[in-house]
C-alpha cells in the first residue's frame, strides 16, 4: 500500500519535474538559431575540462571556490544515489543498489557515505559564508539561496536517518560500508528497540522523498537552474575568444539588435539560466566598481526574468508585459548598456562562460538602429564618424599631417610590404601622434618595408560596433576592405589595439584575412630576431598596464612584458590587477565619446592603483589607455612625477 | 557679308582651369546660351566643346576666373596675325538708374539705445559720399527716437529721415521693413547700409526682396569703382574666401556690414543737419507680429555660452576655483562669458555646462581664449570654429598653440590680470580724449 | 497642415583648404552636406510633426546630386521631399533662390495648406541668412528669424510664439501664421535616423520639379534673375598662429602687444 501511494507520488513528481524542465527548455526554442554544434570533440573536452574540472571556481583565488568543487562532485555522486532512490520508488521491486554485485555496491556505498558528509559540511560552510562574510551583492542572503541549501542539508540528514535507522534495524547488509550511518545508529538510535525502527524508517524514507521531489520541483524555478543548464552551458560556450560581434542583414523589413527577449539566440536564453549568480562578474566588472548601474551579473539575471515573464505569453502569441530595455528587475535600462566599457572582464572570470558583452551590444543595437535612442554625446560622434570617418569630425585631409614629423612614406601597391595603420588617435591626437612618430622610427630601424595610407585611410569602425552601430559600422568596414583589397594590402602593423582587433577579427567575418600585428608584438618579435638593438637601461619603476583588447580580448600578455624587460633591464612591476584580470581604463566599448557622470572615474580608479606601486613610468600600448592614464594621473596631480609612454616611446628612446 | 570675312578671327572654346573652380552654383552654366556645359558631382563645369561657339559668357560671369578660352595652335597663328587690325569691343552697360542718389545709413537701436555699428557705418558711408558726390543721409525709425537725429548729424549725416511713432516702439520686420521700403521708393537712395547684426540681417533681407535689389551680406569691405558701381567684399565659404559683389542693375545697392570692421566717425557734436520727418499708416491690429516681452540676457557669471560672443576658458592650470574670478573679470570687462575644460569641472571648481568640448558643448565665438588649456583633443573639437583663438599657457610646446590665432607663453595669473589692466587704461584713455 | 523646411545641400566649408602657394581653393575630397543649420531645422519641423500632427516636407534647390541629401532628410521623418532642379536655377543669388523657393512653397501650397515654412538660419557657403527673409517677405508670411525656441503653436487662433535670441536679449514674440521661422543651432539637438527609415529612404524618390513644372519666368531666377554679381574672388590674408611677445619675461609687453593686434585686425574694438 504504501510503496503504491510512494509509486504515484513519485510518478507524479517525477512528471511534474520533467514538465517543468521541459516548459524552462521550450522558452529556449523561442530564441533565433544559432550554432553551438561544431566541434563536439572539443567541446566535450572543455565541457570534462572546466566543468567537472570547476577550472574557473577554483582558479581567480576565489576562497570559496573549493567549496564549491566539493559540493559539485559530492552532488555528481549523490546524482547516482539519488536516482537509484527515484527509480527505486517508482519501480520498488526491480531496481535498488543492493541488486548490484557486491563488489560494485559497497564501493558504491562508501562513496556515498562520504559525499553525503562532505556535501553536509559544504552546505554548512556555505551558509555560515552568507551569513557570517556576506558576498558583495544582496541576492547571495536572498530566501532563495538558503531554501535551496537547507533542502540539501535536509537531504543529507534523512539519508542518513535512513540508513542509520536501516542499520540499527539490522536490515542493512552493508552496514560495515556505511562508516557514518553506522556511527549514527550506534549512537542516536542505540536505545531504540529495533522492532520500532521500521516507522522510523519510513519516516525517514518519506522525509527524503519530499525532500528530494521538493527540490527536484523546485530548482526549475529556483536561481539555481543552473545546477542543470550550467554543464551544457560550457558545453555550448564559444570555442574562440569572444572578441567580435555577430554581423547583422541590412534588409528592408529585418529588425536590427535585440528589443525583445526572442531576438536572442538560444545561446542568449540558455546563458541566462546558467548563471550561478556567484558575482565574479560583477567583483571584476570596472562599472559594477566605480559605482555605474551596471552590474552584469543582473544583466543576465534581468534576461532571465524577463524571459521567464514574456516567454510563455510569446509562446501563446499574446503581447509581451514587460520591456526588455527599459529599467526595473526583468528590464535592462539604458544607462545600464551604455556604461559597458567591453572590457571583458566580466566573461573571461565567469565559471559558466555566460558570454555578457555581446548580449549588451545586441541590446544597444537596439537602442541605436531601432529607435535611435543614444545620449546626446554620440549623435555627432556617429555624425563624424559617418561623414569624415573619425570621431572628432576633423578634416580627413589632415591625417598625415602627423607625419611631417617622421620619416614616412606612401603605402605602395606591389613594392611596400607592410601597411602601417595608424588610427584615428595616433593621426590626430597631438599626444598619440608622438607614438606613431616613435613607431615609425622603430619600423625604420627594423629596416622593414613599410607605408601608409595618408589622409585615404580611415578609421576601422570599432567604437561603431561596439557601440551598437552595426550599420555604419558594416559600410565603414565595406569600404576599408575594399581600399585594403584594391591596393593589395595583407599586412597590417597597428597602433592601436582597437584597430588591431577589428582589423583581425571583426574583418574576418567579411572573410578578409589579414595578417594584424600590434606594434607591441612586432616590436618584441623584432627583439627576438635581433633586427632591433637597444640599448638597456635601468629607467626606474616601471607599471605595465595591459589593454583589454589587446590582453584579455587577444591573449596578448607577453609580447609587451618581454620587450620591456629589454628595455629597462628587468621585467615591469605588476599592479594588483592585470593579465587576464587587469583593470579596463574606461574607455573601451566607445566609452571614450561618452560623459562620465555617475560613480568614481575608471581611470582614476585604476591610476591609484598603479600610484601604490611608486612608479616613475606607466606603460601602455594603447592611445586610449594613454588618454585615460594621463587625465588619471592629472587628476591625481601625480602627472609630475609619473609619465606615461607608450612601449613604442620607450623603444624609440632606447634605439642604439 | 560673308565674303567680306574671309578670314574670321577664331573665337576658340572655353575651358577650366584645374583647381580653380569654387563649385559657386553653376553660373557658367546657366549663362551658356549653348547648353555646352554640364556639371559634374563635384559642381565642376565640363564643357562640350563640339557644341561652345566661344562667346566666352562662361569665362566672363566665373567669379572666380575659373574659365579661359583655348585655341589651337593654328588658331593663334590667326590672332597673332589679325592682333594689329581688330581692336577689341568694349561693351559699357549703361545703368539707367541715374535718379538713385545718396548714401542712407540705417541707424539701429533697441527702444531708443543705438548700436555702435550705426556710427560706424556713417563713418564709412561718408567715404562713400564724398567719393560719389553726394549727401549721406540716416533714417531713424522708432518710438521717442528724435534724439538719435542730433548724435546721427554729428556722426557726419547731413540728412536724417524719421519715422516716429508707437507702432515702432519694439522692432518687428513688417513695422520697419514698411517704412523703409516707403522711405526707400519715395527718396530712391543709391547705397542703403545696415549692420550685419541679428537685426539688420533681418530687416535688410525683407526690404532687399521687396524691393527687388541686391543685397550682399555681411561686408567687411566697401569701396566705390569706376563706373561708380559699389565694391562689396566679404568673405563667404567659411571665410576661405573673399569675394568682391556688386548689384548692376538695381538700386539701391544695399549690403549689411559686420560690427567693429569699419573704424568709428568722429562725433562733432556741433554738426546739424536736416530732418525729414516722414509718418506712416501703420495700424496695431493689422499687424502679424506682437513682441510679447523682451528677456534681458543674464551677465556676468550667468551669460549663456550660446549667444556669447567671446568666451574666457579656463583649464586645469588655473589650479584652482577661486581662480577663475580673473577669467570672469576678464570676461566681464569684454562682455563675454567663462567657460572650461573637462579637468576643471572634473576637480570641482566649474560647473559641467560650461564644459566646451567633445562631451561638452561646441562654440564658435568670435574670441576664444584658452587660460592654461593644453589643447587636448577632446577639448579642441569643441571650440576650433572659434573666429579668434587666443590662448594663453607656460608651456610652449601646448598643442593649444598649434590651433591659436594667437598665443602667449607665459604665466596665466600674470598674463591675464595684464590684459585686464590693459583695457581698462585704454578705455580711461578713450574717455579722457 | 503642413510644414515646409528648405535645406541645401553645400560644400563641407571647414574641410575648404586654401592652397599656400597658388591661393585657390583645395576642394579636392570635400563633400556635400546638408546645411548644418538646415538640419536643426528640419529637426524643428520633425518635433512639431511630432507634437501637432503636421506633415513635414523638405524643399531643396541645388543640382541633381541634391537628391542624397533629401533622402537623409526622409530618412529622418520628413515625410515628402521635392527637389528643384534646372539649369535655369542656377547661379541664383538669394533674391532669385528665394523667387525659386518661395513659388515651390505656393505650389506644395495648393495641395495642402502651408503652416509653418523653417529655414537654417544661415548657410556655411553664402552665409548671407537672406533667403529665410525673402521667402518670408514673398509669401507675405510673418517673419521670425534667430528663433531658439518654439514656445507654442495654436492651431486654432493660427498663432504661434517664438523666442528669438539677439544680442544681449531675447523676445518672445507671437505672431500669426502663416510664418517662416529661422532657427538657430541651439534650438534643439538632432536626432539619429534608425535603421529601417534609413533602408525606406533608400528607396524613395524625391519629387522633381524643373522649370518646365514650374514655369517661372526666366528673368526672375538663377542667374538672371539675380540682382548681385560676383566680381571677383580672392583669398583673404590669413593670420596663421602667431606667438605674441614674450610673455615670461614681460607680460606687460605681451599683452599690450596682443590687444593691439585684436585691434588692429579689427576683432575687438575698445
Ligand atoms: C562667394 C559668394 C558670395 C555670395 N554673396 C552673396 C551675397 O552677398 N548676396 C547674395 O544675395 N547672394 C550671394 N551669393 C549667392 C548665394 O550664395 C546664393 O544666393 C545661395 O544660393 C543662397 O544664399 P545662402 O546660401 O546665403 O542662403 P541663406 O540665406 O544663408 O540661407 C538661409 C536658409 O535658407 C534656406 N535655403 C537657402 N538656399 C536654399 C536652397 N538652395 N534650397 C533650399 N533652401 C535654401 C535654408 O533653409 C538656409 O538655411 C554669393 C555667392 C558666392 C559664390
Ligand atoms: S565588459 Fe567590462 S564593463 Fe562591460 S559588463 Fe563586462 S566587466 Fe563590466
Ligand atoms: S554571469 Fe557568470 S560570473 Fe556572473 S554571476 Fe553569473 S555565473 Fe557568475
Ligand atoms: S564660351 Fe560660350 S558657348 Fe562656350 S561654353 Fe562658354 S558660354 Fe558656353
Ligand atoms: S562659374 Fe566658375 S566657379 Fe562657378 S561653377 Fe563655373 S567654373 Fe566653377
Amino acid at each position: 500500500m504504501l510503496l503504491n501511494i510512494s509509486t504515484i507520488v513519485f510518478a507524479a513528481s517525477i512528471t511534474l519535474f520533467c514538465w517543468s524542465c521541459y516548459g524552462r527548455f521550450r522558452l529556449l526554442l523561442l530564441g533565433r538559431p544559432e550554432n553551438r554544434f561544431n566541434d563536439v570533440g572539443k567541446r566535450i573536452r572543455g565541457m570534462i575540462y572546466y566543468a567537472f574540472g570547476q577550472r574557473c571556481t577554483v582558479s581567480h583565488g576565489y576562497r570559496f571556490g573549493w567549496n564549491h568543487l566539493v559540493l559539485f562532485w559530492s552532488f555528481m555522486i549523490l546524482l547516482i544515489a539519488n536516482t537509484e532512490f527515484l527509480l527505486e520508488g517508482l519501480f520498488p521491486d526491480f531496481i535498488s543498489f543492493s541488486l548490484l554485485p557486491v563488489s560494485v555496491y559497497h564501493p558504491l556505498a562508501v562513496l556515498i557515505e562520504i559525499a553525503s558528509v562532505l556535501a553536509l559540511l559544504a552546505v554548512c560552510i556555505a551558509m555560515i559564508r552568507r551569513l557570517a562574510f556576506p558576498p558583495s551583492y544582496i541576492e547571495a542572503r536572498s530566501r532563495d539561496a538558503f531554501i535551496i541549501l537547507g533542502l540539501i542539508a535536509l537531504l543529507m540528514v534523512a539519508f542518513f536517518g535512513l540508513h542509520a535507522s536501516e542499520i540499527a534495524q539490522g536490515s542493512e547488509e552493508a552496514a560495515s560500508y556505511m562508516p557514518i550511518s553506522k556511527f549514527i545508529a550506534s549512537t542516536v538510535f542505540s536505545y531504540v528497540p529495533s522492532e520500532n525502527m521500521g516507522g522510523y524508517i519510513s519516516a525517514f524514507w518519506w522525509l527524503h522523498a519530499i525532500v528530494l521531489l521538493g527540490f527536484l520541483n523546485y530548482l526549475p524555478y529556483s536561481k539555481h537552474m543552473h545546477i542543470l543548464t550550467g554543464i551544457p552551458n560550457v558545453f555550448f560556450r564559444s570555442l574562440v575568444k569572444v572578441n567580435t560581434q555577430p554581423r547583422e542583414e541590412f534588409k528592408k523589413g529585418n529588425s536590427f539588435g535585440v528589443g525583445k527577449i526572442d531576438q536572442f539566440t538560444w545561446k542568449g536564453l540558455i546563458d541566462s539560466y546558467s548563471c550561478t549568480e556567484c558575482g565574479r562578474c560583477s567583483d571584476n566588472c570596472p562599472a559594477t566598481a566605480t559605482g555605474k548601474l551596471l552590474n552584469p551579473r543582473l544583466v543576465i539575471h534581468d534576461i532571465k526574468v524577463n524571459l521567464l515573464k514574456n516567454g510563455p505569453l510569446i509562446a501563446k502569441k499574446k503581447d509581451m508585459v514587460l520591456p526588455l530595455i527599459g529599467g526595473g528587475e526583468g528590464s535592462v535600462s539604458d544607462e545600464v548598456l551604455w556604461a559597458c566599457t567591453t572590457c571583458g572582464a566580466c566573461m573571461e572570470v565567469c565559471p559558466v562562460f555566460i558570454e555578457h558583452v555581446p548580449r549588451i551590444v545586441d541590446m544597444r543595437r537596439n537602442l541605436v538602429e531601432m529607435n535611435a535612442k543614444v545620449p546626446d554625446e554620440l549623435v555627432s560622434m556617429f555624425e563624424n564618424m559617418e561623414q569624415r570617418s573619425n570621431p572628432w569630425g576633423i578634416v580627413p585631409g589632415d591625417r598625415a599631417k602627423w607625419a611631417a614629423e617622421a620619416d614616412v612614406k606612401p603605402f605602395e601597391t606591389g613594392k611596400t610590404e607592410y601597411l602601417f595603420y595608424v588610427g584615428c588617435f595616433g593621426a590626430f591626437d597631438a599626444r598619440s601622434r608622438k607614438v606613431s612618430v616613435a613607431i615609425s622610427r622603430i619600423l625604420n630601424a627594423a629596416g622593414i618595408s613599410w607605408g601608409i595610407l595618408g589622409k585615404d585611410e580611415l578609421c576601422c569602425g570599432d567604437s561603431m560596433r561596439r557601440l551598437g552601430n552595426e550599420f555604419v559600422f558594416d559600410r565603414m568596414a565595406l569600404e576599408n576592405i575594399r581600399i585594403f583589397k584594391e591596393k593589395g594590402i595583407t599586412k597590417i602593423i597597428t597602433e592601436c589595439p582597437h584597430c588591431y582587433n577589428t582589423l583581425k577579427n571583426d574583418y574576418r567575418q567579411y572573410g578578409l584575412e589579414l595578417e594584424v600585428i600590434h606594434h607591441t608584438e612586432f616590436i618584441s618579435n623584432m627583439i627576438k630576431a635581433g633586427k632591433l638593438k637597444l640599448n638597456a637601461k635601468d629607467s626606474g619603476n616601471v607599471v605595465f598596464h595591459d589593454s583589454c583588447y589587446l590582453g584579455r580580448y587577444n591573449g596578448i600578455y607577453d609580447a609587451p612584458r618581454n620587450v620591456i624587460a629589454s628595455v629597462t633591464g628587468h621585467a615591469p612591476i605588476e599592479m594588483e590587477r592585470r593579465n587576464d584580470r587587469s583593470f579596463c581604463c574606461g574607455a573601451g566599448g566607445g566609452r571614450m565619446w561618452m560623459e562620465e557622470n555617475t560613480g568614481k572615474r575608471i581611470n582614476v580608479e585604476r591610476v591609484e592603483e598603479a600610484l601604490k606601486k611608486d612608479p616613475g613610468t606607466i606603460c601602455v600600448c594603447c592611445p586610449y589607455c594613454l588618454t585615460m592614464f594621463e587625465d588619471g594621473l592629472k587628476a591625481k596631480k601625480a602627472d609630475a612625477r609619473v609619465q606615461v609612454l607608450d612601449l613604442a616611446e620607450m623603444v624609440s628612446g632606447a634605439l642604439k | 557679308m560673308e565674303e567680306e570675312k574671309k578670314i574670321r578671327k577664331p573665337r576658340g572654346v572655353a575651358r577650366l582651369i584645374p583647381g580653380k573652380c569654387i563649385a559657386c552654383g553653376a553660373r557658367c552654366q546657366s549663362d551658356c546660351p549653348e547648353d555646352a556645359i554640364e556639371m559634374n558631382e563635384k559642381g565642376e563645369p565640363v564643357i562640350n566643346t563640339a557644341k561652345c561657339i566661344g562667346c566666352r559668357r562662361c569665362v566672363k560671369i566665373c567669379p572666380a576666373q575659373a574659365l579661359e578660352m583655348y585655341f589651337t595652335p593654328e588658331e593663334l597663328k590667326i590672332i597673332a596675325g589679325l592682333a594689329a587690325t581688330v581692336p577689341e569691343v568694349v561693351t559699357t552697360v549703361e545703368p539707367g538708374i541715374k535718379e538713385y542718389r545718396g548714401v542712407w545709413i540705417f541707424v539701429e537701436h533697441t527702444e531708443g539705445k543705438p548700436a555702435t555699428v550705426s556710427w560706424e557705418l556713417l563713418g564709412e558711408g561718408a567715404k562713400l559720399a564724398k567719393t560719389l558726390g553726394v549727401e549721406l543721409c540716416s533714417l531713424v525709425i522708432g518710438e521717442k527716437v528724435e534724439h538719435l537725429c542730433q548724435e546721427s548729424f554729428a556722426y557726419g549725416a547731413s540728412k536724417v529721415y524719421l519715422i516716429d511713432a508707437p507702432v515702432f516702439q519694439h522692432y518687428r520686420t513688417e513695422t520697419y521693413f514698411r517704412a523703409i521700403c516707403y522711405l526707400v521708393e519715395k527718396y530712391k537712395p543709391e547705397i542703403l547700409l545696415m549692420g550685419a547684426t541679428g537685426m539688420g540681417r533681418d530687416l535688410a533681407g525683407a526690404v532687399a526682396t521687396k524691393i527687388k535689389t541686391g543685397l550682399t551680406a555681411d561686408c567687411t569691405g566697401l569701396d566705390i569703382d569706376e563706373k561708380g558701381y559699389l565694391l562689396q567684399t566679404r568673405p563667404a565659404f567659411g571665410g576661405n574666401i573673399m569675394a568682391t559683389i556688386l548689384t548692376e542693375k538695381t538700386r539701391p545697392q544695399m549690403s549689411t556690414v559686420r560690427p567693429h570692421v569699419m573704424a568709428l566717425a568722429k562725433k562733432d557734436e556741433s554738426r546739424t543737419g536736416t530732418i525729414v520727418r516722414e509718418s506712416m499708416d501703420i495700424k496695431e491690429e493689422d499687424l502679424p507680429t506682437r513682441v510679447i516681452e523682451v528677456i534681458e540676457d543674464a551677465t556676468g557669471e550667468q551669460l549663456d555660452l550660446a549667444g556669447a560672443e567671446i568666451i574666457v576658458s579656463g583649464g586645469r592650470g588655473m589650479c584652482g576655483s577661486e581662480n577663475f574670478t580673473i577669467l570672469q573679470e576678464l570676461a566681464d570687462e569684454l562682455g563675454g562669458a567663462v567657460a572650461c575644460s573637462r579637468a576643471a569641472v572634473e576637480a570641482g571648481w566649474m560647473p559641467a555646462e560650461r564644459q566646451v568640448g567633445q562631451t561638452g558643448k561646441t562654440v564658435r565665438p568670435k574670441i576664444y581664449i584658452a587660460c592654461g588649456i593644453s589643447g587636448a583633443i577632446q577639448h579642441l573639437v569643441g571650440m576650433q570654429g572659434s573666429d579668434v583663438i587666443i590662448a594663453i599657457n607656460q608651456d610652449n610646446k601646448a598643442p593649444i598653440f598649434e590651433v591659436a590665432t594667437y598665443g602667449i607663453v607665459g604665466d596665466v595669473f600674470q598674463v591675464v590680470p595684464a590684459i585686464i589692466n590693459n583695457i581698462r587704461e585704454l578705455r580711461e584713455r578713450k574717455v579722457d580724449k | 497642415m503642413l510644414i515646409v523646411t528648405c535645406i541645401k545641400q553645400v560644400p563641407d566649408t571647414t574641410q575648404v583648404r586654401v592652397d599656400p602657394v597658388t591661393g585657390t581653393l583645395i576642394r579636392e575630397g570635400v563633400p556635400f552636406i546638408i546645411n548644418p543649420y538646415d538640419t536643426h531645422a528640419l529637426e524643428e519641423g520633425l518635433r512639431l510633426k511630432e507634437k501637432y500632427g503636421f506633415r513635414v516636407a523638405v524643399i531643396s534647390m541645388g543640382p541633381p546630386n541634391t537628391e542624397i541629401t533629401l533622402k537623409k532628410a526622409i530618412a529622418l521623418g520628413a515625410d515628402e521631399a521635392v527637389l528643384l532642379s534646372d539649369r535655369a536655377f542656377g547661379g541664383a543669388d538669394t533674391l532669385a533662390t528665394s523667387q525659386v523657393l518661395s513659388e515651390a512653397i505656393r505650389r506644395l501650397g495648393q495641395k495642402e495648406e502651408v503652416a509653418i515654412v523653417i529655414c537654417g538660419r544661415q548657410t556655411i557657403d553664402g552665409d548671407t541668412a537672406q533667403v529665410g527673409p525673402g521667402i518670408a517677405t514673398r509669401l507675405g508670411y510673418s517673419q521670425l528669424t534667430l528663433v531658439d525656441r518654439i514656445e507654442s503653436v495654436d492651431l486654432k487662433a493660427k498663432k504661434i510664439r517664438v523666442r528669438r535670441r539677439l544680442e544681449g536679449r531675447h523676445e518672445i514674440v507671437e505672431a500669426k501664421l502663416p510664418a517662416m521661422i529661422a532657427v538657430v543651432k541651439e534650438i534643439n539637438s538632432l536626432r539619429y535616423p534608425t535603421v529601417p527609415m534609413r533602408l525606406m529612404a533608400e528607396d524613395s524618390k524625391a519629387t522633381l520639379w524643373d522649370n518646365k513644372i514650374m514655369g517661372l519666368n526666366e528673368n526672375t531666377i538663377g542667374l538672371k534673375g539675380s540682382a548681385t554679381q560676383v566680381r571677383k574672388i580672392f583669398s583673404p590674408q590669413r593670420t596663421s598662429g602667431e606667438i605674441i611677445g614674450d610673455g615670461i619675461k614681460d607680460p606687460k609687453e605681451a599683452s599690450r602687444l596682443l590687444i593691439e593686434r585684436l585691434i588692429e585686425k579689427r576683432a575687438l574694438s575698445i
